[in-house]
């Protein structure tokens, strides 16, 4: 009886999301079009893959990402330490800084691409200050860092939640000790609250892999469709239009396995800290 | 706090400057499409940053009716009120049985459900559209549903599963030794003990549901959500900026108000989630 209970969660996900894994692998070692089941080619599609100079750019653009992670991080850190030691207006800054958040990738992505344009607003307000201007999401050296910026902007809200609840639980004995003991404050930051955040640092790091890794595709479907080029191409968008665009089904397989394999370990990770903490 | 020094004190005061130039930031893009939305292609060629002086409700009525976002915004609610209602039985079903029932293989499924938080759509996305085409899915509202469903479960059981299991045991076996059958005691008991979860549980998701493109765009080329209209709109529209804008405030709209009336609990919800991890 209790496994009834637990059967539909358990189906949706082996339908939608378990099964498609090893069909999605079994696919990837073929050469299957739409329309053609295509025959055996081993790892010929992941060969092709290395060869592949929009697949090269996309793991470049991964990697560019990825090193942003720390920025990421940090700054919801700080902000919310400032918010927590009790900056004015801490209540409405907490609300509105998560505002972002709740928007739509596409939301943001629309705005942005109206403000940012060549001729937009952004570039008016350049001219207004004797500026030149910039195309933003048109020029390669641009694009992706705009990118970046904008998913930044709209997730910091979220991190900054996430250290807030962290910060809660540090014990408010030890930062009062430190402080009597004449410690600065900056000294308190670095030597106390930090320490003690580590392993909310660890769970945002993780998290914001992820999220970098597979929750850019709207924001880069609506700004830049991967462009200038390939300047702002990263797998998730890759295999989109691999799939869709370039109607390679069994080459996009190919690469949805890459991705898999690049941030299974990272899910894993944060699986691991959930599973941990759900009292089972 | 209390104890702060004056030097601390001066140092916050400063540092919430930035902060308010941050805040800012936040509200203004939103603010930006609703004022341009106001404004005649002419006002807003003429003037891209002032109020809109002589308001407007044109772009509304176009986008609503010529540019069919009507159809969308009705595809949208359909898909997001279904899902959230599925994932609410499926996860609260589910949280139950693992949290409080005994039955073997308990904590292996729990690991499957969770474990799929590592299959992200774009992972499967052949092979999903496949079982979407396999199963007469595609383009229709029961597909994406379900597939709203598959995707945004696992945090959803997760969060369940943690609710129930820190509920305290004495109120599920007074309630089994009444004799009830474990569906009806899911209906009388967990369901009424588990709403603050659930309630904040069908806050994120219908923010996820509603917010979602790649699925959407996947499945409903034919049906499409407004999230795949907008998106659509974008490229049509470069040249009339104030009717892009009204379209991108009423795909907003219903997000803005939820987060308005339920800005608490999206903030504590999501906040419960984050510390659990």
């Amino acid at each position: 009886m209790a496994l009834l209970f637990v059967l539909p969660a358990i189906l949706l996900v082996l339908v939608f999301r378990i099964i498609p894994l090893f069909w999605g692998f079994g696919l990837s070692l073929t050469s299957a079009t739409s329309t053609d089941p295509g025959e055996f080619i081993a790892a010929g599609n992941y060969l092709r893959a290395f060869d592949d100079p929009n697949f090269r750019s996309s793991i470049a653009n991964a990697a560019v990402v990825l090193v942003s992670v720390p920025i990421f991080v940090t700054i919801p850190m700080l902000l919310a330490i400032l918010l927590d030691q009790g900056v004015p207006g801490r209540a409405f800054f907490r609300s509105v800084y998560f505002f972002p958040v709740v928007l739509s990738s596409v939301i943001i992505g629309s705005i942005f691409s109206v403000v940012l344009s060549f001729n937009g607003s952004a570039n008016a307000l350049l001219k207004v200050l004797g500026l030149p201007a910039v195309d933003w999401l048109g020029s390669s050296a641009t694009a992706l860092p705009v990118t970046l910026a904008i998913q930044s902007w709209s997730t910091f809200g979220m991190g900054v939640l996430i250290f807030l609840a962290g910060l809660s639980t540090v014990p408010k004995d030890m930062v009062e000790a430190a402080r009597l003991d004449g410690a600065r404050m900056w000294q308190i930051w670095w030597h106390v609250i930090i320490p003690e955040l580590r392993p909310i640092i660890e769970f945002s790091m993780v998290i914001t892999t992820i999220g970098l890794l597979t929750s850019m595709f709207g924001l880069i479907y609506v700004l830049t469709g991967g462009g200038p080029g390939t300047a702002t191409m990263v797998p998730e968008y890759l295999i989109w239009s691999a799939q869709g665009r370039l109607n390679q089904p069994a080459y996009a397989a190919a690469l949805s396995i890459i991705l898999f394999v690049i941030t299974g370990v990272l899910a894993w990770l944060q699986i691991r800290m959930m599973s941990r903490n759900a009292n089972l | 706090m209390a104890a702060a020094g004056k030097r601390q004190r001066w140092a916050l005061r400063i540092a919430a400057i930035p902060m308010g130039f941050l805040a800012l930031s936040c509200l203004y893009p939103m603010f930006f499409a609703i004022n341009n939305a106001l404004k005649t292609r002419h006002d807003y060629l003429q003037d891209r940053f002032g109020l809109a002086l002589h308001p407007t409700f044109d772009n509304f009525v176009q986008a609503w009716t010529r540019s069919h976002l009507n159809e969308y915004f009705l595809n949208s609610v359909i898909a997001t009120l279904g899902a959230v209602l599925l994932l609410t039985v499926v996860s609260s079903l589910a949280g139950f049985a693992l949290a409080v029932l005994r039955f073997p293989y308990r904590r292996f499924l729990f690991v499957v459900i969770l474990s799929s938080l590592m299959i992200p759509v774009q992972v499967v996305l052949v092979p999903y559209m496949r079982t979407m085409l396999a199963l007469n899915l595609i383009n229709t509202h029961v597909g994406l549903i379900l597939s709203y469903t598959a995707f945004f479960l696992p945090f959803s059981v997760y969060m369940m599963t943690a609710f129930y299991s820190g509920l305290p045991r004495e109120l599920i076996e007074a309630a089994r030794i009444d004799g009830a059958k474990l569906l009806q005691v899911w209906w009388h008991v967990m369901v009424p003990l588990g709403m603050p979860a659930l309630v904040t549980l069908g806050i994120i998701n219908t923010l996820n549901c509603w917010n979602d493109i790649l699925i959407a765009l996947l499945t409903m080329q034919k049906n499409r959500t407004l999230m795949v209209g907008i998106s659509a709109l974008k490229g049509q529209y470069s040249d009339q900026i104030p009717l892009f804008t009204a379209g991108i405030v009423i795909a907003a709209a219903p997000i803005v108000v939820l987060y308005i009336v339920f800005q608490r609990r999206i903030v504590s919800g999501i906040a419960v989630g984050a510390v659990k991890g």
